[in-house]
């Protein structure tokens, strides 16, 4: 059937009027501020595959269209589809979960033969840091921490309730070739999945330990470590103090949705900070100290985030009852924690113990993967 | 570039749109010259090489249309054409998977292997390439008159709406328009709502379901639930990825007065396999039809030729789609079905069941060449197969897969791809009747998918790679 001229002349305009106004309104934005149109970089640098395609992601991701309507869409797809968006899935009475820490657990590692993955074990290069530290006769401690979809799966989906068997099977082969080589490890996984009735090992809106989860790590490692006569308590004098805080969990914050988070109220934690008895002063690391712990954010939460010095380096040091020099790089556990080490070996010096957690999903996704790297030949430790 | 992208559509089209209105002469030849940068923006080299295929083609055209007919000069410029082209596509697209085999073999004899020397897959190169072909071959049968001038030609090959991912535009299809071509607005117009609705396709339907197939074939182990969940997903995304794309690329054509031939008819309602063919990738059956099944003597020849000229083609018709045994073997399978079919009078082993049912096992024989068409090994594709029949399980990690697959957003998307694409009415039909009502749902629609744009980062294009 023809078409009639208002018709077509009302669809053929409102499309032309769209696809036309965003770049206009963009431009004059962009005048307004007294800015060059972006528009015009194009014109600016050489068209190689590189810069054409920084020039486009520009494009998008200072588009005021991009950027106004980009929350409201992720809202709708939250609120119609349950749909966490690129990072995140979400899972039972409002539990959120990574969705890099699951793809993890879901696809095959190491990677199948045709995959263009990357695959680098992460054997040699902890086999290596073990070695080179017993050679100044510091001890290594290795632990991997759990996911949270690890651990509570069935907040994932309920067909975690009909297995018995464990989803964190990479990890574990991991753990087995580990202990096979003689590295000792620390298996937070059982120790989670037996203690997780009695209190939450992980929070709900985010990818770390809850702080309760948090300490029984700390109180952990350190039975372990006087257990194996590798450290004695010390006289340093620390003692805790009970802060109460409400925040939102980072995989929460990972949406980058203000309407989104307004659906959910902050958690409520229970941290206890640790503080130095003679002066109040809170905890802080200290280089020359006898424990190095080196890690990720599962590190770095409490501790440098807010309320601050309530993570597992001051618990663990509250343990002890003595000092703790740390390394601390999000998503670097892996290489970076290592490399950074390297670069400041006086950090070794009067080591007894070095501590390094590192999350499970890193054996698969950390930063500049599993490389070897040599620790200096420093004669002064 | 792609149709799917912010610069495309704020950009890239306002841009051509006005230029190429305001122009009263020389529009093929503004076409050619933004056609190229669409190309470029992935990597400005490769225009040149589509430049070479496109010079070589045009000059064989002009012998062959110079030379009287009947003459071995006709037969050399046509087998130069088809030589030098089949070489390129041969050399970008197969010289990896020729070496690895290669190497497969040697090992297999025991000998040293060699490095691969690895090349970069242009993208789109086997739709230009085909279509520069058919040019020459045209012009050799005497079916098409040779181009006007260069420029044309070139417009034609590099021609940005169709370039990517087809449909494939066979040169005597569009000889005419490229040289005199009505601007109307009623074409105008319904290129603009199959624009939107293929641009909606893609980005509401193909991109969501998208996810629940990528989640699917990637995982270690699957029972078969998930695995069935995963390849009808897949089935939706390819569907609604290509046919999505096809209809952009119609209703851009459109927008330039161009008439691209359909690419989809309602495939999942096909109750055969050769009802399958006959109504997926149109473009392709028909240039595999025209220029490779007759040239081998299609059924002339009597029925046992007929079944392996079939199997033939669909062979190197799976093989044009990727440089891998799996493809081979997709296309081997809908070959042997579709013989299979011719054997029995064009008519499938289920044909006495009423139509819903044939309609659902054809489904269902598509499926399984869904499985070879998106697992990257045979190996894989034989543990996806086994899940399919129940005779593997999920294990370890690959149990939480079920969090990442029966979402409430998983299955409104699977309820509402399947009543879209279970319904007669595709969106090129749907288009020919604009009312009021369906101009403000388009518009709607549109403003909808470009929020939507805004906010995925999940935007692969299925038929990129091919």
């Amino acid at each position: 059937m023809p078409l009639n001229r208002p018709k077509m002349f009302f669809l053929s305009m409102s499309f032309l009027l769209i696809i036309f106004s965003v770049p206009i309104i963009q431009s004059v934005m962009e005048l307004a501020r007294h800015e060059r149109p972006q528009c015009i970089d194009i014109l600016l640098q050489p068209p190689t595959a590189a810069n054409l395609r920084r020039f486009e992601n520009d494009l998008e991701r200072l588009s005021w269209f991009s950027r106004e309507l980009q929350p409201l869409m992720r809202y709708l797809q939250f609120i119609v589809l349950k749909d966490a968006g690129e990072k995140a899935l979400l899972g039972k009475d409002g539990w959120f979960f990574y969705k890099s820490g699951v793809r993890y657990l879901t696809e095959p590692w190491p990677p199948r033969g045709h995959s263009s993955q990357k695959y680098e074990d992460p054997l040699p290069a902890i086999l290596r840091f073990r070695d080179d530290l017993l050679e100044r006769g510091i001890q290594l401690l290795v632990i991997p921490a759990p996911n949270k979809s690890s651990i509570y799966p069935e907040q994932l989906t309920s067909r975690a309730k009909t297995i018995s068997a464990p989803v964190y099977t990479h990890t574990l082969q991991v753990i087995d070739l580990l202990r096979a080589n003689n590295v000792d490890v620390l298996d937070l996984f059982d120790l989670y999945s037996s203690q997780k009735n009695d209190f939450l090992c992980y929070l709900p809106q985010d990818t770390h330990w809850s702080p309760e989860g948090m300490r029984f790590a700390g109180t952990t490692v350190a039975e372990m470590l006087v257990s194996r006569s590798w450290i004695t308590k010390g006289d340093s004098q620390f003692e805790r103090k009970i802060i109460r805080l409400h925040r939102y969990g980072d995989i929460l914050r990972m949406l980058s949705n203000p309407m989104i988070e307004r659906l959910y109220s902050p958690e409520e934690l229970n941290c206890t900070q640790v503080v130095q008895s003679q002066n109040g002063r809170l905890f802080a690391p200290l280089p020359d100290a006898e424990i190095l712990v080196m890690g990720d954010s599962f590190l770095r939460i409490y501790e440098q985030d807010e309320p601050k010095s309530a993570g597992f380096t001051a618990h663990l040091a509250y343990e002890l009852q003595q000092p703790i020099a740390a390394i601390i790089i999000d998503g670097g556990a892996s290489t970076l924690v290592r490399q950074q080490l390297s670069r400041k070996p006086d950090l070794l010096k009067n080591k007894k113990v070095v501590i390094w957690e590192f999350v499970e999903r890193d054996i698969r996704f950390g930063l500049e993967g599993w490389k070897v790297v040599p620790l200096p030949h420093t004669p002064a430790i | 570039m792609i149709f799917t992208s912010h610069i495309f559509i704020f950009y890239f089209l306002p841009f051509v749109l006005l230029v190429y209105y305001s122009l009263p002469v020389k529009r093929n030849f503004f076409l050619l010259v933004l056609s190229y940068i669409f190309y470029g923006w992935w990597d400005p080299r490769f225009v040149l090489l589509m430049f070479l295929a496109t010079l070589v083609n045009y000059i064989c055209g002009r012998i062959i249309a110079a030379a009287p007919v009947g003459s071995s000069k006709r037969y050399w410029a046509v087998f130069a054409s088809v030589a030098i082209s089949l070489s390129m596509l041969g050399f970008f697209k197969y010289f990896m998977f020729v070496q690895n085999n290669l190497n497969f073999l040697l090992q297999i004899l025991g000998s040293k292997v060699f490095s691969i020397y690895q090349v970069t897959l242009p993208i789109g190169i086997s739709f230009y390439i085909f279509q520069s072909l058919s040019y020459t071959v045209d012009v050799y049968r005497g079916t098409s008159p040779p181009v006007r001038t260069f420029w044309d030609f070139a417009c034609f090959v590099a021609l940005f709406p169709q370039l990517i991912a087809g449909p494939i535009v066979r040169y005597n299809t569009i000889a005419d328009q490229l040289a005199s071509r009505a601007h109307t607005l009623d074409k105008f117009t319904s290129g603009t709502a199959l624009f939107i609705l293929g641009f909606a396709k893609k980005l509401f339907l193909a991109n969501m379901i998208g996810q629940a197939a990528d989640a699917a074939f990637g995982a270690e182990t699957l029972c078969a639930s998930d695995a069935w969940f995963g390849v009808v997903a897949y089935a939706f995304q390819i569907y609604f990825d290509f046919s999505g794309y096809s209809d952009m690329a119609i209703g851009l054509g459109r927008m330039f007065g161009f008439e691209f031939p359909r690419n989809f008819d309602a495939p999942y309602l096909a109750d055969s396999i050769t009802d399958f063919w006959r109504r997926w990738h149109i473009s392709l059956s028909r240039f595999l039809r025209d220029y490779l099944y007759i040239p081998l003597g299609g059924n002339r020849i009597g029925p046992r030729r007929t079944y392996v000229n079939l199997t033939i083609v669909m062979l190197l018709g799976g093989l044009w789609h990727g440089a891998s045994w799996v493809f081979v073997i997709w296309g081997a399978y809908h070959g042997l079905l579709l013989a299979f079919e011719r054997w029995r009078g064009k008519e499938s082993l289920y044909n006495v069941l009423p139509k819903p049912f044939r309609i659902a096992i054809t489904f269902v024989l598509v499926l399984f060449s869904w499985v070879l068409f998106r697992c990257p090994t045979l190996e894989g594709a034989v543990q996806f197969f086994k899940a399919m029949s129940g005779m593997a399980t999920a294990e370890g990690g690959s149990v939480l897969l079920a969090g990442e697959l029966y979402t409430q957003g998983n299955f409104l998307m699977m309820g509402l791809c399947a009543i879209l694409a279970f319904q007669p009415v595709q969106a090129f039909d749907w288009v020919k009747n604009l009312t009021w009502a369906r101009m403000c749902f388009l518009i709607v629609l549109f403003f909808f998918t470009l929020m939507t744009m805004s906010a995925q980062s999940f935007n692969p294009f299925l038929y990129y790679q091919f």
